[in-house]
């Protein structure tokens, strides 16, 4: 393994690494609004949204993420929406992700017990305050070890973008193996930083886990 | 029989609820006044918890009117929420907020609903935590506490809204039975201080020594009101002589 080769590539793969950051980051934030919401029309009684959500989700699932990925980048210019390549990234990934944050965030609270319900209406409680004080964190504890999954997969899918041409980790790492052939070089180094980043987010995540898992006695 | 000067606190005349064809309250009348404790007993499914859940709108009653210290009860979210802010109300799984520990369990209503600061809220909820003789848990969460202890923290939870009136839905039939006591004593000392009460229970020794009136309930209807002497020792109804015998063995 040449490691001056690698230091030389370093610059142009940490390049890369802000972009595959940038566009995870923004399709995690993005898929977590979009899950929360659909999850709560899911969850609410009012049939004809929740079946529209429950189709999104089924499409998704049951569709190539690469296809969807195809599908947004050429299939969006035809019907008028222009996107970059960054954000045509963004959108795939975020449409990708929020069809499982739906169906995590809607297990988490299907786990809220109705009692709370009760409890908030008796004491006045607004649904703004029961949703956010109550709801949300009893919620978040069950649905947090599947959404740290979908998270994890997220940044790791990333790197499918290169397919259409977003200049993330593993475009580097493919383009500098077509100049210069050094395969084990460039692939280990990508997987170290691939590693890097989601050892960042799921240490984050057990944090947060730890935490919400006190009251119940874990320590 | 009510206070003519203050009225009645609690009113209901011609309560009607139905839960798809099931019948659950008949025509139900009855009227509290400021101060009054009473006992609603009753076979289970008679409609005594929904009777109670509609007095601050956790049911929907669909005929007849409920009145809270004059407001009344209709689909108006403001005076829903002003009579919720006026009666506290206790349930028979306590329904603590898991995640909270017990002093955020007891700050997050005045806080949230009434606006009061923190360290002001935290103050009035170690008064009433005192009161239930639980203070030394405040920091603890509800899954550390005993089935007695979590349903004082309720108690303690719904009195730090200074309500006017408490609901209690059997808050002794999850306890262990060496854990009834502490809960009812709570309830008796909290009558004792004057509070308006009405209180769904089976606990008759209760219902004995703190009840004003004891109410009746069958397959929706209120089928007798009485003082407890009067209900327990010379029932005028049938149904009433029946149950009795049933529960007092």
């Amino acid at each position: 393994m040449d490691f001056d080769y690698i230091l030389r590539a370093l610059p142009d793969l940490l390049r890369g690494a802000q972009t595959t950051i940038a566009v995870s980051t923004l399709a995690i934030f993005f898929s977590l609004c979009v899950g929360v919401i659909g999850s709560t029309i899911r969850s609410s009684g009012f049939k004809p949204a929740s079946y529209l959500v429950t189709a999104y989700v089924e499409f998704i699932r049951g569709t190539p993420y690469l296809v969807q990925i195809f599908f947004i980048f050429y299939g969006f210019p035809a019907i008028g929406l222009k996107l970059s390549v960054f954000w045509s990234g963004v959108a795939a990934l975020s449409i990708w992700a929020s069809a499982f944050h739906i169906e995590n965030i809607r297990a988490g609270l299907a786990s809220v017990p109705t009692g709370v319900n009760d409890a908030s209406g008796s004491l006045g409680l607004g649904r703004l305050h029961h949703a956010l004080f109550v709801v949300l964190p009893i919620a978040l504890r069950s649905a947090l070890p599947s959404m740290m999954n979908t998270i994890v997969s997220t940044v790791k899918n990333s790197a499918y973008l290169q397919a259409i041409g977003l200049v993330e980790l593993t475009f580097v790492a493919v383009e500098r193996v077509a100049y210069d052939f050094r395969v084990i070089e460039m692939f280990a180094s990508i997987c170290a930083i691939y590693l890097m980043c989601v050892f960042t987010v799921s240490g984050l995540g057990s944090v947060l886990q730890r935490r919400l898992d006190r009251p119940y006695g874990g320590r | 029989m009510t206070d003519v000067n203050s009225g009645p606190y609690v009113q209901l005349s011609g309560v009607n609820k139905w839960f798809g064809s099931l019948h659950v309250l008949n025509d139900v009348s009855v009227s509290v006044s400021e101060g009054e404790k009473i006992v609603v007993c009753g076979p289970s499914g008679s409609g005594k918890s929904t009777m109670i859940r509609c007095i601050n709108r956790l049911e929907k009653h669909q005929t007849g009117e409920i009145q809270v210290n004059g407001i009344e009860l209709n689909d108006n979210r403001k005076n829903i929420s002003r009579v919720r802010q006026q009666v506290g109300m206790v349930f028979q799984n306590f329904n603590l907020y898991p995640h909270l520990t017990i002093l955020e369990n007891c700050t997050i209503a005045p806080r949230w609903v009434k606006g009061i600061e923190r360290k002001e809220a935290e103050e009035l909820a170690m008064r009433y935590l005192e009161r239930v003789r639980i203070p030394e848990k405040a920091n603890f969460y509800p899954s550390q506490l005993s089935g007695g202890q979590q349903q004082r923290v309720a108690i303690a939870r719904s009195l730090c809204m200074n309500p006017k009136v408490m609901l209690f839905d059997e808050p002794t039939s999850a306890l262990d039975p060496e854990l009834v006591r502490e809960v009812l004593d709570t309830m008796a000392q909290l009558a004792a201080d004057g509070m308006t009460m009405i209180c769904v229970t089976h606990e008759m020794g209760f219902a004995r020594q703190v009840a004003d009136r004891v109410v009746f309930m069958d397959e929706g209807k209120i089928v007798e009101i009485a003082p407890p002497n009067k209900f327990f020792d010379t029932p005028e109804e049938e149904r009433t002589r029946k149950f009795l015998r049933q529960i007092l063995h």
